[in-house]
Order: C-alpha cells, then sequence, then structure tokens
C-alpha cells in the first residue's frame, strides 16, 4: 500500500480521534479556566484557611506527572468508591492539572496591575470584589493572555496522554490503525502533523484575542 | 468635618506619621506641603482610610477611620480622591470611569449616572472626550476626568494627592483651574501640593510637614508672611526662589 492510499484508507479514524482530543481540550481548556480562577481568588483572598490549602494543590499538581495524576483520577479513584466514564476523567484530569498552572498565571497578572487601581477604586467606595471584577480582572486579562495561550496550547498536546485510559483520541486511534497497517512512521507524521495544525488553530485565536484586548489599551502611555 | 487626632503609623520599626493632629473645618482649603518623604501622602491616604494607622484616630464627618466597625467603602464612597498619577481605569471610557461607580456603589442607574457623569465632564471642559479612553488624553485632561470622577459621587469632602506633580508643566494649571473654582464653591478640600500659588489664591490653612510630623500648622497669611519654623523658611525659600 502506498502512503498516499493508507492516508486516504486512515483519514476516517484519525479525524474521529481528532474529534475527541478537541474535546477534551476544549473542555479541559473551560474546566481549567474555572479551576484556575476559583485557586487564583482563593489564593488572593488574603485569608490564610483558604490560602495554603490553594497553594499546597498548585503545588501538588506541578510537582507530579500529569501520566500519574490520569491514572489516580480513573484507575485510583475507584478503590474509594468514584468511578468516572474515561471522557470525564480524562477531562476532569486535564482541568485540574491545567488548572493549577492557569491560577499561577492569573495570580501573576492580578498582581501585575498597578496598586493605584486598586486605591483608585477604593477610594469610590468600591469594595475588594467589585475592584477586582470590574477594575483589576479585565486589565490582569491583558496581561494574561500570552501566557495563559502557552498553558492552553500545551494542553492541546497534553491530550495524547489521555490515550492510557482507552480513549479513542487522535493518538490511540493512530495507534490502532498502526497496529493494522504496521506503518508507524507516515502514521505518527500524520498525528503529528494534525497537532500542529489545532495548535496553530489556537495561536491564531490568541493573537485575535490579544488584538481585541490590546486595542482600546493601545494608546495608553 | 475632618478631624486628624493623634496620628501615628510605622512600617516594620519605621515611623511614617509621628502624633500627627489637625482639622479640616466644613468649607475649609487645607495645603499640605513639605520635602518628599515627609509623610503628607501617607497623612492623607490615612483619611480615607487607604493607608492603615496604629495610634490615634481621624474622624470624618462624625464617622470614625480607625474604627474596625466602620463601614470603610461606605465611607470613601462620600470622600472624593484625586492621586498624583490620575488612576483613570484604562480599559474603560472615560464615560464607564465616570459611571461605574455611581452604579455599583451608589445604586443610581445608567442614565441618571450618564447625565451626572456627562454634566461633570462639561464642567472640567471635556465633553466631547466622553466616549474616548483615557489613554487617548493629555495628563491635564486625565486629571480634570478623575477629578470628575470623583465629584460624580457627590462628595462631602476631597483629598488631592499631589494631582498635578506628574503633569508637563503646561498642563498644570488647567487642572488646577478646575481646584480653584472648586475651593471656591465652598468645596472642603485637603490638597497636598507644592503649588504655592494655588495654596496664597484659595487656602485658608497651610500645613508644612517633616520627617513624618506636622511642623507647622499657620493660617495662609502667617505661613507665607512669617513661617514660625526653620524648616519651613528653608522649605519655602528652595521652592519660591525661581
Amino acid at each position: 500500500m502506498n502512503t498516499l492510499a493508507l492516508l486516504q484508507s486512515a483519514w476516517p479514524y484519525l479525524l474521529k480521534g481528532t474529534g475527541y482530543t478537541l474535546l477534551f481540550a476544549v473542555g479541559a481548556m473551560v474546566g481549567g479556566l474555572l479551576v484556575g480562577a476559583l485557586l487564583a481568588v482563593l489564593r488572593l483572598s488574603g485569608i490564610k484557611a483558604l490560602q495554603w490549602p490553594a497553594a499546597l494543590y498548585v503545588s501538588a499538581m506541578r510537582g507530579t506527572p500529569l501520566l500519574v495524576q490520569i491514572f489516580i483520577i480513573y484507575y485510583g479513584l475507584p478503590a474509594i468508591g468514584i468511578q468516572f466514564e474515561p471522557i470525564t476523567a480524562g477531562i476532569l484530569a486535564l482541568s485540574l492539572n491545567t488548572g493549577a498552572y492557569v491560577s499561577e498565571t492569573m495570580r501573576g497578572a492580578i498582581n501585575g496591575v498597578d496598586r493605584g487601581q486598586w486605591e483608585a477604586a477604593f477610594s469610590q467606595g468600591m469594595g475588594r470584589w467589585q475592584t477586582l471584577h470590574y477594575i483589576v480582572w479585565p486589565q490582569a486579562l491583558r496581561l494574561a493572555v500570552p501566557s495563559l495561550s502557552n498553558s492552553l496550547i500545551s494542553l492541546i498536546k497534553d491530550t495524547s496522554l489521555v490515550s492510557v485510559i482507552a480513549v479513542t483520541e487522535l493518538m490511540l486511534a493512530t495507534k490502532e490503525v498502526i497496529s493494522t497497517t504496521f506503518q508507524p512512521f507516515p502514521l505518527y507524521v500524520a498525528a503529528a502533523a494534525i497537532y500542529w495544525c489545532l495548535s496553530l488553530i489556537f495561536e491564531q485565536v490568541q493573537r485575535l484575542l490579544e488584538r481585541r484586548l490590546g486595542r482600546t489599551l493601545a494608546r495608553q502611555p | 468635618m475632618i478631624s486628624i487626632k493623634n496620628i501615628s503609623k510605622w512600617y516594620g520599626d519605621f515611623q511614617v506619621l509621628t502624633d500627627c493632629s489637625t482639622e479640616v473645618k466644613k468649607g475649609e482649603v487645607v495645603v499640605v506641603c513639605g520635602p518628599s518623604g515627609s509623610g503628607k501622602s501617607t497623612l492623607i491616604k490615612c483619611v480615607n482610610g487607604l493607608e492603615a494607622f496604629q495610634k490615634g484616630d481621624i474622624i470624618v464627618d462624625g464617622t470614625s477611620v480607625g474604627d474596625p466597625k466602620t463601614n470603610l467603602p461606605k465611607l470613601r464612597s462620600r470622600v472624593g480622591m484625586v492621586f498624583q498619577n490620575f488612576e483613570l481605569f484604562p480599559h474603560l471610557s472615560i464615560t464607564q470611569n465616570l459611571t461605574l461607580a455611581q452604579m455599583q456603589v451608589l445604586g443610581r442607574n445608567r442614565d441618571e449616572a450618564t447625565v451626572n457623569g456627562l454634566r461633570l465632564l462639561d464642567r472640567v471642559g471635556l465633553k466631547a472626550h466622553a466616549d474616548k479612553h483615557p489613554g487617548q488624553l493629555s495628563g491635564g485632561q486625565q486629571q480634570r476626568v478623575a477629578i470628575a470622577r470623583a465629584l460624580a459621587m457627590d462628595p462631602i469632602a476631597m483629598l488631592f494627592d499631589e494631582p498635578t506633580s506628574a503633569l508637563d508643566p503646561e498642563m498644570v494649571n488647567e487642572v488646577l483651574d478646575v481646584m480653584v473654582e472648586l475651593a471656591q464653591e465652598g468645596m472642603t478640600m485637603m490638597c497636598v501640593t507644592h503649588e504655592m500659588g494655588f495654596a496664597r489664591k484659595v487656602a485658608n490653612r497651610v500645613i508644612f510637614m517633616d520627617k513624618g510630623a506636622i511642623v507647622e500648622d499657620a493660617t495662609k497669611e502667617d505661613f507665607f508672611g512669617s513661617p514660625r519654623s526653620e524648616r519651613a523658611q528653608v522649605f519655602l525659600s528652595k521652592i519660591l526662589h525661581h
């Protein structure tokens, strides 16, 4: 079988796998942003009882391999009676992991907004949360976009690890095709090309977002 | 209106304010001056609780700033403040800058807040810029918007923290003009500034601070006529001789 015919026949499987990969990536992006925002807020709350568990969580998630986390959630938790479908387990693991990184980005960006902005909002009688919501967060978001995009683009690649819990996303789909065709080289290259394309799409989204957020602030001295 | 009673403040072991006491009566304009690092900005930020203090108390319109039970946001919503670096919200339009706190803090509806905001924007001569963003305005214009933003909350008093220090020289007067007008209309004002022309024109009293303490608290006439302390004399001779 020549390479072209091979790819042609493999295409439907890879496409279906790509669909799952996108599902994981987008699901975990949303989940990761929510988890990250929650953690960032906890760490900035000024309340010690909330700060240190959040800090501990971030440290643990960043300090252990994602693969191990996926195994714990999918194979480990059933031992204490918590069982997930593979897709749920995958999205959950990726969200919890990405959330830890995202929270650090958000925390840094929030701290990066000038203290004077807090003071100006406070001086008008606004509270902590109002200030965070209306004044600081919108400005922090702009600072955070490049680094958030970094986390979210790595996420696309990290989805390949979910193949270990038997979800036929792009990586496992590729492996399955290889196991029947014995042609690893063109198929892995095809998979790599698809991952790259997905990343390129998200890079484009990042660029659009930066331009949009940058527009109103562009002339700020 | 504002009564500062024996305020002391420390950053760790370093004492930034030492036993400061003074009073600003309703309708009075008090100018606070002194060399940099003398604690002027810190003192004025204590008045609306942006800076905490460890000893003494400040009473604003009958409310204690130091009392932990005081609702500070509520108190702050009644005292306007203008900052050295303007601190307009760069991601919001000028109109949004003027209306946000009116809506979020005072609960005014959008129309009401906009009408009030634009009226004050007109008053500082910038109505044409309502839809721009702060970054599109000059420093002087931004500071005038900041004054309008503070006034939009219908404050009982205004605090100015070096409002012209970050401005290019040609923009200083446009901001001072607005402040003079406010003073002449009877606004209670506490102004940290080195603009002695402004002080001469509208101040009732001048406070001179050095090393965290109030060294001189005198009527304008006394202060410019014959400052009692040597430090104030030296300071005045330095800033008035050119």
